[in-house]
Parts: C-alpha cells; sequence; structure tokens
C-alpha cells in the first residue's frame, strides 16, 4: 500500500505545484498590468514625461528584464491555466451553453417574484467562459505587443536607439496600433480583475471578506483601470491631449 | 402581488430511455396558478389533469429527501422548494444534467453519489479497537458545528449539475463530493491522514480540478458554505508535509 500512497502523493504534489504557479503567474502578471498602465500613463504628463520615464526605466536596467521576465511568466501562465479548458469543442458548447442558462434565469420581470427568491442570475460561470475567450485573444495579442516591445527595447530599429521613445511609439499607435491596444487594453484588464477575483475566493473563502464585497471590489478596480488606460491610449493615438501637461512644464527651465 | 390568476405554461423535456420509439421533445401544459403553488403541485396537477405519464420524482415535499432536483428555466432547484410566484409564465422544466437521465425530469442521481461514497471511501476510518467501557472523546464545539454543517447536505444533486467540470468530465467530485471528503478530513474520529487523501483531493478529480465557476454555491438549495469547504481543502494541501515530501 505504502507505493500506492507514494505515488499518489507525487502526483498530487505535482498538481498542487501547477496550480500554485498558474496561480501565482496570474496573480503577478494582474500586478503588473496595473502598475504598467500606471507607468504607460506618464504619458498623461506629455512626451517629455514619457520619455523620462522610459529613459529612467532602461538606464537602471529595470525594462529589459522585466520585458524577458514577463514574456516568460506569461507563456507558463498561458499553458497551465488552459490546461483546465475543455478539448473537446462539443464539452465547451455544453459548459456555454449551462453558463448561459445560469445567467439568464432570474433575469425575467416577475412581479410576483419575492426578494429573498434563489432565483437571481449567477454571473460566474459566464465569466469564466469570457475569462478563457479574452485569454485566447491576450495570448495572440500580448504575444505581439511583447515581441514588438522587446524589439524596440533592445535594438535601435525603431526610432533614433535601442528603447521606447515617445515619437515613435505616438506614430506607431495613431498609424493603426489603436485598435488592437484597445481591445488588448479591454481583454486584459477584464482577464486581470476577473482572474484575481476568481483566485482570492477559490484560496480565500471563509477567511477573507464575502465574495459579493470582492466582486464589487473588483469590479471598482476594472472600471478605474480601464479608464485610466483607455484615457492613456487616447493620449497615445493623438486624439486627447495630455491632460497633466502642466504638471512637468512648469518645472521645466 | 397582483389579484389576477396567471396561466402558467409549462414546457417540459420528455424522453424516455426505456422505450425504443420514444424521441426527446418538449411537451406543452397549461394551468392556473394558486396562491403558494409549488413546482410540486404544479407537476402533480398536470400528471393528475392532463397526462399521467409524465415522469418526475418527489418524496418528502419539504426540501430533505433530496429527490426533486431538476433544471427550473436553465437553473437547478429543488421543485418542493421553488414556488411558482418567483418564476415567469413560461416556465422550462428539464432532467438534471451530469446524471443518467430516468424518464422525463427524473434523474439517477443515486448511482453517481454511491460511487462518490465508494471512491473517497466515506465513512469514519477508525483504527483503535473499539473499547465500549471507555468515555467518549470531546470534541470542540467549531469542528461540531463544521462538520454538522457539511452534513446538511441532502445530496439533492444541483450543486453537481451546475458545476462545468462535472458535466464533461463526469469522475470530478463537484460540490457534494467535495463538501464529504472535507467534512471527515475535519473529523477528529477519523484516522485518515492527509496524505491518504491526496489522491482524491489534490487532483483534477478533487478540488484542483474545480475551475471557480461558483453556480455550485448559488444552486444549492441547502445554502452550503462549499466555496468555503473548496478553500479550506486547497489551504490544507499547503499545510502539510505534501509539500516538502
Amino acid at each position: 500500500m505504502k507505493t500506492a500512497i507514494d505515488s499518489a502523493r507525487k502526483a498530487g504534489r505535482r498538481q498542487l505545484i501547477y496550480e500554485l504557479i498558474s496561480g501565482g503567474t496570474g496573480l503577478v502578471l494582474a500586478l503588473f498590468m496595473w502598475g504598467h498602465v500606471i507607468l504607460v500613463g506618464s504619458i498623461l504628463t506629455g512626451e517629455r514625461g514619457f520619455d523620462w520615464m522610459a529613459t529612467m526605466l532602461e538606464d537602471y536596467y529595470i525594462a529589459q528584464p522585466t520585458v524577458a521576465a514577463i514574456f516568460t511568466i506569461f507563456i507558463v501562465h498561458a499553458v497551465l491555466a488552459a490546461r483546465k479548458i475543455p478539448a473537446q469543442l462539443e464539452e465547451r458548447r455544453r459548459m456555454i451553453d449551462l453558463a448561459k442558462g445560469l445567467k439568464q434565469s432570474g433575469r425575467e420581470r416577475v412581479p410576483s417574484r419575492r426578494d429573498n427568491s434563489p432565483f437571481v442570475p449567477h454571473l460566474e460561470s459566464m465569466l469564466w467562459i469570457w475569462q478563457v475567450r479574452t485569454g485566447m485573444i491576450i495570448l495572440v495579442l500580448g504575444s505581439f505587443h511583447l515581441i514588438l516591445i522587446g524589439v524596440d527595447i533592445f535594438t535601435p530599429l525603431f526610432g533614433e536607439y535601442a528603447g521606447i521613445e515617445s515619437a515613435t511609439t505616438l506614430s506607431r499607435v495613431a498609424a493603426g496600433l489603436w485598435l488592437p491596444y484597445a481591445i488588448l487594453l479591454l481583454c486584459v484588464e477584464f482577464h486581470a480583475s476577473v482572474g484575481l477575483y476568481r483566485l482570492v475566493v477559490k484560496w480565500g473563502a471563509g477567511i477573507l471578506p464575502h465574495r459579493r464585497v470582492l466582486h464589487r471590489i473588483e469590479q471598482v478596480i476594472f472600471w478605474l483601470v480601464l479608464g485610466l488606460g483607455s484615457l492613456t491610449l487616447l493620449v497615445l493615438a493623438g486624439w486627447v491631449q495630455p491632460p497633466l501637461e502642466f504638471m512637468i512644464s512648469e518645472v521645466s527651465p | 402581488m397582483t389579484d389576477e390568476v396567471r396561466r402558467l405554461k409549462f414546457e417540459i423535456f420528455r424522453f424516455n430511455p426505456e422505450d425504443p420509439e420514444s424521441e426527446p421533445h418538449i411537451d406543452t401544459f397549461e394551468i392556473d396558478e394558486r396562491p403558494y403553488m409549488t413546482l410540486y403541485m404544479a407537476l402533480s396537477e398536470i400528471r393528475e389533469t392532463q397526462d399521467a405519464g409524465l415522469q418526475f420524482d418527489f418524496a418528502c415535499r419539504s426540501a430533505i429527501c433530496g429527490s426533486c432536483g431538476m433544471l427550473v428555466n436553465g437553473r437547478p432547484a429543488l421543485g418542493c422548494r421553488t414556488l411558482t410566484a418567483d418564476l415567469p409564465e413560461i416556465v422550462r422544466l428539464h432532467p438534471l444534467p451530469a446524471f443518467k437521465l430516468i424518464g422525463d425530469l427524473s434523474v439517477d442521481t443515486g448511482t453517481w453519489f454511491r460511487e462518490m461514497a465508494e471512491r473517497t471511501e466515506a465513512w469514519i476510518h477508525e483504527q483503535q479497537p473499539f473499547d465500549p467501557a471507555a468515555t467518549e472523546e470531546r470534541m470542540s464545539d467549531d469542528i461540531a458545528a463544521a462538520i454538522y454543517e457539511g452534513d446538511r447536505c441532502i445530496e439533492c444533486g444541483c450543486c453537481v449539475a451546475s458545476c462545468g467540470v462535472a458535466n464533461v468530465s463526469p469522475e470530478f467530485l463537484a460540490g457534494a463530493g467535495l463538501n464529504r471528503v472535507a467534512r471527515f478530513m475535519m473529523d477528529p474520529r477519523d484516522s485518515r491522514s492527509d496524505e491518504e487523501w491526496y489522491d482524491v483531493v489534490a487532483s483534477s478529480e478533487g478540488v484542483f480540478g474545480c475551475v471557480g465557476m461558483m453556480a455550485c454555491a448559488d444552486v444549492c438549495p441547502k445554502e452550503l458554505p462549499l466555496l468555503e469547504v473548496y478553500a479550506y481543502l486547497r489551504r490544507r494541501t499547503l499545510g502539510t508535509k505534501f509539500v516538502s515530501d
């Protein structure tokens, strides 16, 4: 019996490690994305603020290893998180039908329905389906973005030197990159906030605030970050003037 | 509540797997709503007055036997506990998915639960020989309350039917199974070590198979704290020798 328990323990430990890595990489990526939005948000202070931030992160060799590390974590997360997606289309269809039913049930207007009726729409199943969908989109668009930024940081191919420059970034986004970036922004913020909410409930239910509270916090963070990210993207595309430009123009000689 | 009596339209899934002539289809029945009408009352009326062949399961009518689970407008619920007043005028009824169909709305939850109980050996494992003269060992109130909470499960199968994973992988323990496992892991009378639980808990059949759709906790008619149970099981896999070998 010893060997049976041993092999079960080994298999169990491997599963635990997968679970910890997929959750841990998700956590790191979600937190990174919030920081990322704030750093790119330096464009709100104008081109000089953006260039100062980019050069600072590159001169101190913060940006270069971060790009490499995030790309690695990104791939590891994609591989491990995807292990739970059913392989067969038929199975996915079944999950989607189930999730749709649970979301619709309770949506109808019923005047006689009691306040404590159990028939309230259930959203989290459908949110999981959307997490899979956004994850697929992020895998494609995120890889493109990471490769592009990697090339920009490590080679002088774009702009005048090896590194991110506001001039090339602005012209790239204005030339049409705003569209994939807008899709990527929406998908990433959705995927990250819902994923974080799910991760916290999975490991912390019972010792943390109720999940309704956590869901509300998740929604507030989602809209805040999406708002900041959208404004940043509008400035990058050249459609909106940097609203915080006064902050550094007065200091400059 | 409005004074007008609603005319309820029931769209009910019909299929008898025993009958080679039978084809899966939807039959529609109409009845007048009565005050405090449950789905049990509505289905009984349909069977008495319109179709004596309609198959559905009921026993206790008070949400304790767990036999009347069905899909009500896409949501697993107990027929006896569901008031028609909570539902729109069109009520779609299907048998619970993830279980073997007996006929119409009747499914075989028993085989699933028996298989789960045998696989998890859901009974107290006691190594010590029984000593009738010894005094009973004491148990703390907290543990007793937690075990009692887990034992409130009536095995209706609503959590299993609402679970995306259980619907595509039959070996997944789902809410009811994981709740049962946690109940015995908490029990100080059970002598099984954490290591003996690993193959069921820390696997894709166990808590690591859960993707976190959370429907189980929302549909559970007994409102069991299923998400807390899963988080407990997850945290427990961390706090053992299991991690360090």
